[in-house]
């Protein structure tokens, strides 16, 4: 009776696969592009920003197949799956997270007629070039909105991972709402992963609890963030990727995004065109990154403060000019002293206003 | 018992017969699974089989998944032939992965020489501890050891995220969290140009070892005894406690050389992440092996062809690299529906 | 300490803390049938894609919970199939169990991956706290939790139908002897198992996160099998012991955002070590709070 389904369920198979259409022959494209993400691009964050900018390059670039692989883990699977889209002919690798990186490298040498761009690293080499948004001075502006936004002066920023960059976003954050309210502070939760919903709605709920009512983030995607904090009644501000707004219809102020796409169609023209030249990349305000609308609740003279905060940004403000403060009082950038694009990275304090031990 | 090659083939070959039918059987019912999600089956099959064995690279790659699979196999094989439940391959192998961090980091100025056979030791040491306690919670008949062993692997990669989050940061890269690299001497050297490194010959090593040692020694014969029969085995005089610690700490040990590869070949340095549920799968390899270290080698080739195709899968058909796991499921669920009996010595 | 602290790790705990309950409940009604699943994690995961699956495309998140709870006693039947039926280790079978709940939650819910759903309504009966905090506005799973581990505790205690299902689990040879069917009641026991893990996943999904992620229990369904046996199988006890590691595990985020120096990791270990510790202390005053035919080598050092 076993060996009677058994067979049964072999010819079901096997006419189940004759009977299916061979691949049909295509047009060659002019380039086979391969994408990985390490989340799904349906998160309303840093995955969906990856995603827009690549249909955008391939809108461009008519013809242009793109490979994508989302959910790959920030471990040896990526290179695994990289390779898989080398094999099928891509010659040009977006690695998108930041622990994609070793691995993209690894094929990169094993593969020199390939071109890797990695997200948010800092390796190079003839065929490997590293990309990512300026963040840092882009969250002053959002501090500023928080600022004139909060009523009880506590402003919440939960943070998956405790990286440099991350720690440098919470203290632009600040020192821009500082700016416009000396009294605002910002307490600062670390779930400890990129992406785990639970955590940050617990992590959320606890921010607000503790009296904040603007509520951001530094995690993959901010919508179970904005969604605790619309659900709570307070006040969210995006990051990744604009789309967020609609999960936050009456709490939403305003948020960061990312633009990658004509960065990405750049990139695409030059591996086409032979010209592909390796690069360390940072943008910020108005190249790689973009203003979020505002919402329903800011009113005028606030959306104006924070456009001309912006515009100040993206015409070469830097608030890490010193003199800086440490929330234990230590002054760590000397007065004259200015901290560029270098040492963004570097971040392990938080400044005045701050509550939270970065290290 | 000695036996003659007529009766070795027979069983090798209705072995071998068995395990085409469930091969056969679960691909086919995958590909019926993969025609009803709209996928072209014949595609993913195809380019499985090109990407695997269609160049050296699919191929070495299968090696290095079968890696650490044939090491924490056997961390739960070998227990089991006393009586034993260990699922805590996960932790014994983030334990091992620890401590071998730890040493790198104290040695980090010494020769390979050094170096290598030193991270191999802790490796195993580390793995061995971390299962040693359940062992002696076992062993004073405190705690059941599944229980045990289950939970610690929980703590393991805490106290990991905990070093890289904190003393062990790496500085360098922006201080993400993960250990510093390891130094080259530190690496483990690798086979072919390829990403296959000795930790496979280590492995393999370790189960000719444990195939010997079942079958030829005094050890293994009284390691038998306690499986098929604890309380008898006691009374003929086999210390079982002792057999109980020591067998749990070479079992943890094992599991342990399997975080020392991942850290000292694949990843290069200790991150949170350092095992996609190689512990658990090796666990049903192991049951699936029958515990014999010739089932084990061809079991985690099974698991690492069925891994590739779930790559394939994600690359051309835009499936989540999950499904694969149905298929992984469905074999199991033929193979465990088949066997009437399940008995505790396999 | 602050008293938004307190009450912000009670209302966390009470959240997080109802969805370990009801998976800890199907456990145990499920072990005091003599059978354990290890597989508890991929019924979690079926029970919150298929929740989340079903709202998303009906809109209804009760219709959703009740889609929740029968795939999750549709998977599990298949596990009982195996196990029962055809004898098979139940370790091994529970392990694939939980291979399987995850590849199978990915397929269903991958269609349905950021899309945006109301989930249970909250119920709010008092507001206490600072910001309006809802310590008493859950969901109606929240609500029912308690009463649930209570009614479970009366099925399994007070009734006639529970002692044979303890009798099953305790020798199924003397209940036999006694007239009863192990098989039937064990697969009435693994059904309600099936449903209450569905359940436990969907509230994960359709009312704490409002979203569905591949693997998004992340153990949880392990925890729960932890604290059937911190709670000694016993219903009652279960409360507690949800509540506990509810609160553990919010702990250590409301303690950062009051501004304390705290290890995330350390504190994440607690639940854990407290249990092995809890066992340990048990193990000492043994004496079987454990059915006595568990799942045959599971429970038992003799």
């Amino acid at each position: 009776m076993k060996r009677i389904s058994a067979f049964v369920v072999a010819l079901t198979a096997a006419v189940a696969l004759f009977a299916t259409d061979p691949v049909s022959a295509q047009q060659k494209p002019p380039l086979i592009v391969g994408a990985i993400y390490v989340g799904s691009v349906n998160d309303y964050g840093y995955n969906r920003s990856m995603k827009d900018g690549l249909d955008e390059m391939k809108r461009n670039i008519p013809g242009l197949k793109l490979i994508e692989a989302e959910n790959v883990p920030e471990t040896a699977e990526s290179e695994r799956i990289m390779e898989g889209m080398i094999q099928q002919g891509a010659k040009l690798i977006f690695a998108t997270s930041f622990g994609h990186q070793q691995f993209a490298f690894n094929l990169a040498k094993t593969h020199p007629d390939v071109v890797f761009e990695h997200a948010g690293g800092w390796m190079m080499s003839a065929n490997f070039g590293n990309f990512f948004g300026a963040t840092q001075s882009a969250w002053y502006p959002m501090g500023v909105a928080a600022g004139k936004m909060t009523k009880s002066n506590t402003l919440g920023f939960v943070v998956g991972v405790p990286i440099g960059y991350a720690i440098g976003n919470v203290n632009a954050f600040e020192m821009g709402a500082r700016s416009v309210n000396p009294k605002a502070t910002t307490r600062v939760v670390v779930t400890g992963g990129w992406s785990d919903k639970a955590k940050e709605a617990a992590a959320a709920a606890a921010l607000i609890d503790q009296g904040a009512d603007v509520v951001t983030m530094h995690v993959d995607s901010p919508a179970t963030i904005i969604q605790t904090a619309e659900g709570r009644g307070v006040y969210s501000i995006g990051f990744q990727s604009i789309t967020a707004q609609q999960l936050a219809p009456k709490g939403w102020i305003t948020g960061l995004g990312f633009t990658w796409g004509p960065f990405m169609t750049g990139i695409a023209k030059s591996v086409i065109a032979g010209t592909f030249k390796p690069a360390f990349v940072r943008e910020g305000l108005g190249k790689m990154m973009a203003i979020a609308p505002f919402g329903k609740a800011v009113p005028k003279d606030v959306r104006a403060l924070v456009t001309a905060s912006a515009e100040k940004v993206e015409n070469g403000f830097n608030p890490f000019t010193g003199p800086v403060t440490d929330n234990t009082g230590t002054v760590r950038i000397a007065a004259g002293e200015s901290w560029g694009g270098d040492k963004m990275g570097s971040f392990d304090w938080y400044v005045e206003g701050v509550i939270g031990k970065a290290k | 018992m000695p036996r003659d090659a007529a009766s070795v083939w027979r069983s090798v070959s209705a072995g071998g017969a068995s395990f085409a039918f469930v091969a056969l059987l679960s691909l086919s019912g995958f590909a019926l699974l993969l025609v009803i999600a709209g996928k072209n089956p014949w595609e993913a099959y195809v380019d499985t089989v090109v990407y695997v064995f269609g160049n050296a690279y699919g191929f070495s790659e299968l090696l290095v998944r079968m890696t650490p699979l044939l090491f924490t196999a056997l961390a739960v094989a070998l227990p089991a032939r006393i009586g034993l439940i260990n699922v805590g391959g996960e932790g014994q192998l983030y334990m091992g992965a620890w401590l071998t961090t730890a040493g790198e980091l104290a040695l980090q100025d010494h020769s390979a020489f050094v170096l290598l056979p030193a991270l191999t030791v802790l490796g195993f040491v580390g793995g061995g501890l971390w299962a040693l306690l359940p062992a002696i919670l076992r062993a004073l008949r405190l705690v059941n050891e599944t229980i045990s062993t289950l939970l610690l692997n929980y703590i393991a990669p805490l106290i990991v995220s905990y070093f890289i989050f904190g003393p062990w940061r790496s500085p360098e890269s922006s201080s993400y969290p993960q250990s510093p690299a390891f130094v080259e001497a530190a690496r483990l050297p690798t086979l072919f140009h390829s990403r296959v490194h000795i930790g496979l010959i280590f492995a393999l090593v370790c189960l000719a070892l444990y195939s010997l040692a079942m079958s030829r020694t005094r050890f293994g014969l009284e390691m038998r005894a306690i499986g098929g029969n604890p309380a008898a085995a006691q009374r003929l005089g086999i210390p079982v406690s002792r057999y109980i610690l020591i067998v749990m700490f070479m079992a943890g040990g094992v599991a342990g050389l399997a975080g020392m590869a991942e850290v000292a070949a694949i990843q290069g340095r200790l991150v949170s992440e350092l095992s996609p549920g190689y512990g658990f799968i090796g666990f049903l390899v192991s049951w699936l092996a029958g515990a014999s270290a010739g089932g084990i080698v061809a079991m985690s080739f099974l698991f690492a062809v069925l891994s590739s195709i779930g790559d394939m899968l994600q690359i051309t058909q835009g499936l989540p690299y999950a499904v694969i796991n149905i298929l992984l499921a469905g074999i199991l669920f033929i193979v465990l529906g088949r066997r009437p009996v399940a008995s505790a010595a396999r | 300490m602050n008293t938004a602290l307190v009450l912000g790790v009670l209302a966390s705990a009470i959240a997080s803390g109802t969805s370990l309950l009801y998976a800890t409940l199907g456990e145990i009604v499920g072990e005091r049938a003599g059978i354990v699943n290890l597989g508890l994690e991929g019924i979690m995961l079926v029970g919150a894609a298929s929740g989340f699956a079903v709202t998303a495309m009906i809109g209804d998140p009760f219709l959703g919970v009740a889609a929740a709870a029968l795939a999750g006693a549709a998977v599990n039947l298949v596990f009982a199939y195996l196990v029962i039926g055809r004898r098979a280790n139940q370790l091994a079978t529970g392990l694939t169990l939980m291979f399987f709940g995850f590849g199978l939650s990915a397929l269903i819910g991958r269609p349905f991956v950021g899309t945006l759903i109301a989930g249970l309504p909250k119920l709010q009966f008092l507001s206490l706290g600072s910001m309006g905090n809802p310590l008493l506005a859950y969901d109606i799973l929240v609500y029912l939790a308690v009463p649930t581990a209570i009614l479970i505790w009366w099925l399994l205690f007070r009734t006639t139908w529970g002692l044979g299902l303890r009798a099953v689990g305790e020798s199924p040879v003397a209940a036999v002897a006694a007239g009863l069917s192990p098989g039937r009641l064990q697969y009435q026991a693994l059904t309600i198992a099936g449903l209450l893990g569905g359940i436990a996943g969907a509230h994960l999904s359709l009312s704490l996160t409002l979203t569905w992620e591949e693997g998004m229990t992340a153990g949880r369904g392990f925890i729960a099998i932890a604290l059937v046996i911190f709670a000694k199988w016993n219903p009652l006890w279960a409360i507690a012991g949800a509540l506990l590691f509810g609160a553990a595990e919010s702990l250590q985020l409301q303690l950062q955002a009051a501004g304390a120096d705290v290890s995330p990791f350390i504190m994440n270990m607690i639940p854990y070590l407290l249990t092995l510790l809890v066992l340990i202390v048990w193990g000492w005053s043994r004496q079987a709070a454990a059915p006595a035919a568990l799942g045959r080598n599971f429970v038992g050092v003799e």
